[in-house]
This record gives C-alpha cells, structure tokens and sequence, in this order.
C-alpha cells in the first residue's frame, strides 16, 4: 500500500506562501493530476512530495511512512522532470537501467529483464543504443518516464512533463503515459497546467488556485459540478458563463432568463451569479418558449464542426458553442434558451447547491 | 542608433519616416560590421600586434641598447646562441615548469574542493561574505602582495616566525634565503593568491550543470561519487578546462611576485623564465638576444595553449562521433 497523505502542508518562500494548508489524500495505485494556473504552487506541492522542497509545516505520509524530512533518494519514488533529463554519458539502456544499478536488492538480471520491457512498453527497443544527441526532447522524455518507472517504486510523479516537448511528440508521450499507468500499479501524480492531459490520464484531477486545493474529484465530476465559479471557468474551452442575476421577494431573474427561478430560501451573497456551460446553452433564428433575445457579435471557427461565438443580452455578453454554423449572421438577433434543470447557482463565487426545474 | 530610439518615443505615427533617418552608409551591411569592430581592431592591431611583430623583427637583430651601435642584422644566430647555451636557462626552464605544474595542480584541487564547498553551502549564512573575502588575493597588486609577504616570511620580525617560535620552538626559518625552501615559499604565495581563481571557475563550472539534472540524479540515487562524472564533469569541465588553461598561461609568465620577494634568488632558486627575460632586457639592455627568448617562451605557449584545446575538441569530437 502506498497512498500518500498530505497532513496540513504548509510551505512558504520568504513572505510567499506557495502551498497554503493542504490536506488530502491521493489513494493507492490511483493516478491524481494536481490541475491549475501557472504559480499555483501545483509544481511546490509535487516537489515536497518527492523531498526536493521540505515542508514549512505539516507532514507527508507514504504508506504508513513518515517522509516529511527524508531526503529524495530516502523516499523510493520516481520522477519525471519538466526538463527531460538524460544522462548524457549513457545510452538509453545505461539511462533505464541506472536508477537500479546502486540498488543490490534487484539483480544484474532482473535488472535487464526490466529494462527490456520498459524499452518495449515505450516503444524505443530500438533506440537502447542510443546516446543523448541522436533524440528528439519528445524521445528524450520518453527516455526519463521509462526511468522514473522501471525501478518500480510504489509512487511516480510527474513534473509537468510535456511542456517542453512540440505537440506531435506530445500526444504519442501522452499514449506512453496511458500504456505505463495501465500497465504499472504505481501511485501517481501528474502536475500539468493543461486541461485535456489532466481529463485524459487522471482517476482524480486536484484543481489548485492560490496554494489551495480547491476542488478533488473525479474529472467529470469537476467538469459537470463545480463548486467554485474558479472550476467552471478553468475547465472548459471556453470555460462557464457567469450570469450576474439579482434577487428579489424569493425568485433570482438574470438577463439570460427568459422566467425568473425560484431562490433558495439559504441564498446569501453580494455577488450572485447563474452559471452555464458554453454547450449547453442553445441558440435559435426563431423565438421558443423560454428563449431570450439577443445579438450575435462573434463567431469563430471550432474544432468538430462546431462553432465558438458569442452573443450579447444588453450588456451580458454570452459564450455559446454551437453544433454547426450559428443560425444568423453577425450583427443579427439570435434567440438564447437554456435548459433550467442544469443551471448552477453561485454566491460569492462558490456554488449553492440548488437544482431547477 | 541612438538616433533610432529617440525618434521612435518621439513619433510613432511615422514608422516610414524612421527606417530613413538611419544613415546612408550603414544601409551597407559590410561597412556597419567595419565601424563597428574598427575600434577594438585599432587597439588590438597598435597594443598587440604591432609589438609582437616588432619583438619578432627585433629577435633577428644584435642591438643593445648601451652600446650605441645600430641594429646588427644577425639572422638566427640570437635563437641559436639560446638553444645552445651553457647557462642556467635550460634549468630556468625546467625550473619554470615545475612551478607551472606544482602550482596550477594545487590550485585546481584546492580551488576545486573549495568551490564545491561553497556550492554546496548555499544557505549557510555570511556565504556571500565569505566569498568576497577569499577573493580578495586574486584582486591584489602581485607586486603588493609580493612585498607583505617578505614582511610575513621574515626571519628575524616576520609572523611566520614568530608563530613557528612561539608555538613549535622552532628556530628562526629564513623561507626566502634558505635555497631549499624559498622555491617553496614563493610557489606557496602564487597558491595563495591564485587558489580564489580557480574556486570562481569550479563555481562557474558548477553553476552550468543543470538543476533538473542534479535532482534527477538524487531521485535516482546515484550515489555521490557517481554524480561526478555522470552529471557534473560532463557539462563543467569546458569551463574548469578554461580556467586550468588559463592560469597555466598566466603562471608561465609569473614575474611581479617574485621580484620582490627574491628577485629570483638565493642564487637562482625562484629564478623563472620572466625574470631572466626581464633581466636581459631592463637590466642589461640585451634587446635583440631577449627579444628572441621572448619569441621562445612565445612559441611555448602557445603550444601549451595548442595542446589543452586540441584535448577539448577531442573529447567533444568523440561524443559527437558516437
């Protein structure tokens, strides 16, 4: 068993808090994505877990051990760095195989029998001669996963490990990640600011603002309940609509709405909003029975023959992501409906739990 | 370009305008090139080059600058009366390589452990303090550092002595007259002074290993003596190699140190290959026969230099042919 808990870690950089008060847990042989923007101590919570930063205050727990104050080489994990690291002295085979070589428990053949399936796992049996210069940053990555797993340590964490890497060298590292986290029953977690990688590889995605955890869940969970405006906005492409809505005598009206809803009677908050995903919202040439006005005032072309647009209610400017070509010209007047049963209510940029019908 | 920039921040609404106001002559690639290196080319052609050329025609020539005799047209015969001579330059020379390898080995391995100490002592506290004062010898004047020196190895009121008499009983050591010891004594000085040197390049060196790298190497547990050569000689030594050569060069030409201290004594115990030259020359006006010992000791350097750069290219020549 190796679940790892983090136990109310704390670490600051000078005045600067980088993680503020964390506490989870990420379960054994589960692969967990820590999500969020650029500097939202994601990076500084993954290197308190492989011993490179210690922690200002808390503890880290692996599997019944505490770690908090072991050195990196104490704490058998493995890890993949932003940077792809190889040794530049040693051939791919040298590379995969060093991380064993000092370690007299796994033998001389044991060692090798390893090597050779990593090197087939990911595909590079025949670059094992291979030295540093002759591959690509995609290859050389390739080259540091398979030597942050081949030791088969019970935890393996990833740094950001395709954002040096071009896109097409991306995804195939992508399907090795897939193929190695299927195929090993390692406890994971992968640090990544990009949305698609942490919905394709993660059991459980940690989304992080502000050195906070703010919400961990399965991914369609956090895709379809957010409990945060943060959340709905930072996933999705484009991400929610916020649709300031005011309240008054017990019903919540916002321009979207073609009818007012029913407030809930615990409703507090100066900031209320009604939320709603870009693909939820339908757009129509012709009025409908709960449909609102509006102008049609950008449009852009999607992927999978959808369109990204945009169309303003007065001054409430909507995103909608519609299937196929939007029904009217630019300029023109549209009619926005919104199905009310997936309407989310927000206050103060947290969610109430209230469901419409 | 100065002219560029204001006009820019002063107008913007006519970009057009500015692409011409550049002058007419610079439009011609090749010539902005020449007045742009014209300066340092001057300096370099009139401080250097001219000299050596001048100390290259000069080693053909019999002049002294007593006698009052014109220049002598001598051809070879001022390199070959070297080459041939009896005298103590040969054991200059070898003299002067000892002390070349002897200090430049010292101060490597001690400059080098002294770097990693300081690498790997990041968050001690007064680190930056500490590190201006041990480079404060390499800032010195040679020739100042030269003189308290004499005062520190002095027999008769020198600390040195008056440490070795107090704390050993030892009688008084005279380090700079004792012919055993003052080659010693003056090589001890140069490490002294230079060691700094080679801690700022083993820092460098340090410094271009990649972060990423070092952890990825304690992730992995290599062990400590692994990392050496797996990760940090790797990317460290073109510099630590710079540095090595650098000093070795200037260590060939050491002079302002040890004039004051020995002027090359006892007898010809520190005497180096520079002093002997400055000798010749400033002393005894010999110009043509110290001008072709110039071009000598020249012709050794660089075949010194020759040597440790065709090591470097070898070994980068290897990995790439791999």
């Amino acid at each position: 068993m190796a679940e790892i808990i983090i136990e109310h870690v704390t670490k600051t950089f000078g005045a600067f808090t980088a993680v503020d008060d964390i506490d989870m847990t990420f379960e054994d042989g589960e692969v967990a994505c820590l999500l969020g923007p650029s500097g939202c101590g994601k990076t500084t919570l993954m290197r308190m877990l492989s011993g490179l930063e210690t922690p200002t205050k808390g503890r880290v727990i692996f599997g019944g051990r505490d770690v908090t104050r072991l050195p990196p080489r104490k704490r058998n994990v493995g890890m993949v760095f932003q940077y792809p690291v190889m040794y530049p002295t040693l051939s791919v085979f040298e590379n995969l195989e060093l991380p064993m070589r000092y370690d007299r428990s796994v033998a001389r053949d044991e060692r090798r029998r390893r090597v050779d399936e990593i090197l087939d796992v990911l595909d590079i049996r025949h670059l094992s001669k291979a030295f540093i210069e002759e591959l690509d940053a995609g290859t050389r990555q390739k080259v540091a996963v398979g030597r942050a797993v081949v030791r088969q340590s019970e935890i393996v964490l990833f740094d950001e490990p395709t954002t040096n890497v071009e896109v097409n060298a991306k995804l195939q590292l992508i399907r090795a990640f897939k193929t190695v986290t299927s195929r090993l029953k390692q406890t994971i977690v992968y640090v990544t600011h990009d949305q698609t990688e942490a919905m394709t590889l993660a059991d459980r995605i940690a989304l992080m603002r502000s050195g906070r955890i703010v919400q961990y869940d399965r991914p369609q969970v956090l895709y379809g309940e957010p409990t945060t405006e943060f959340g709905g906005w930072f996933l999705g492409n484009p991400g929610m609509n916020f649709v300031p809505a005011t309240v008054s005598g017990g019903t919540i009206s916002a321009p979207i709405l073609a009818r007012p809803l029913p407030a809930p009677g615990d409703l507090r908050g100066d900031r209320i909003a009604v939320g709603i995903r870009p693909e939820l919202v339908r757009m129509a040439g012709i009025a409908g029975p709960d449909s609102v006005p509006a102008k049609l005032v950008d449009q852009a072309i999607g992927i999978a023959g959808r369109y990204l647009t945009k169309a303003a209610i007065g001054d409430t400017v909507v995103k909608v992501n519609t299937k196929g070509r939007p029904p009217a010209k630019l300029g023109e007047t549209v009619h926005l409906s919104v199905p009310r049963e997936r309407l989310m209510l927000f206050a103060d940029g947290d969610r109430v739990p209230a469901r419409f019908s | 370009m100065t002219t560029d920039i204001s006009v820019t921040s002063v107008d913007e609404s006519r970009p057009a305008k500015r692409r011409r106001s550049r002058p007419r002559l610079f439009e011609n690639r090749t010539v902005l090139v020449l007045a742009l290196l014209a300066p340092v080319l001057t300096f370099f052609i009139v401080f250097n080059t001219i000299p050596t050329l001048w100390l290259l025609g000069l080693s053909f020539y019999n002049y002294s600058l007593t006698s009052g005799m014109p220049p002598d047209f001598v051809g070879f015969r001022n390199f070959f009366a070297i080459l041939a001579s009896k005298n103590a330059i040969w054991f200059d020379l070898s003299r002067t390589f000892t002390f070349v390898l002897c200090g430049v080995t010292i101060q490597t391995l001690l400059g080098g452990m002294l770097g990693f100490l300081f690498w790997g002592s990041k968050k001690m506290p007064g680190r930056r303090i500490a590190l201006t004062m041990l480079f404060a010898p390499m800032v010195l004047t040679p020739v100042a550092t030269g003189t308290f020196f004499r005062f520190i190895y002095d027999p008769t009121f020198g600390v040195l002595n008056y440490i070795a008499r107090a704390g050993f009983g030892a009688g008084p050591i005279d380090f700079l007259g004792d012919p055993d010891l003052a080659f010693w004594s003056v090589l001890a000085v140069d490490c002294w002074m230079w060691t700094p040197f080679m801690t700022l390049m083993t820092l460098a060196a340090l410094g271009s290993v990649p972060t990423a790298e070092l952890e990825a190497a304690e992730i992995d547990r290599v062990p400590m003596w692994r990392r050496l050569p797996l990760v940090i000689w790797h990317h460290g030594k073109f510099i630590l190699m710079l540095g090595i050569l650098l000093r070795t060069i200037d260590s060939f030409k050491t002079l302002d140190l040890i004039i004051p201290m020995t002027k090359g004594g006892p007898g010809q115990n520190t005497r180096l290959v520079a002093l002997e030259l400055n000798k010749q020359a400033f002393e005894s006006f010999n110009m043509g026969w110290s001008s072709a010992y110039a071009v000598l000791l020249l012709l050794i350097s660089i075949a010194m230099t020759s040597v440790f750069i065709f090591v470097l290219n070898l070994r980068r020549r290897r990995e790439s042919g791999s």
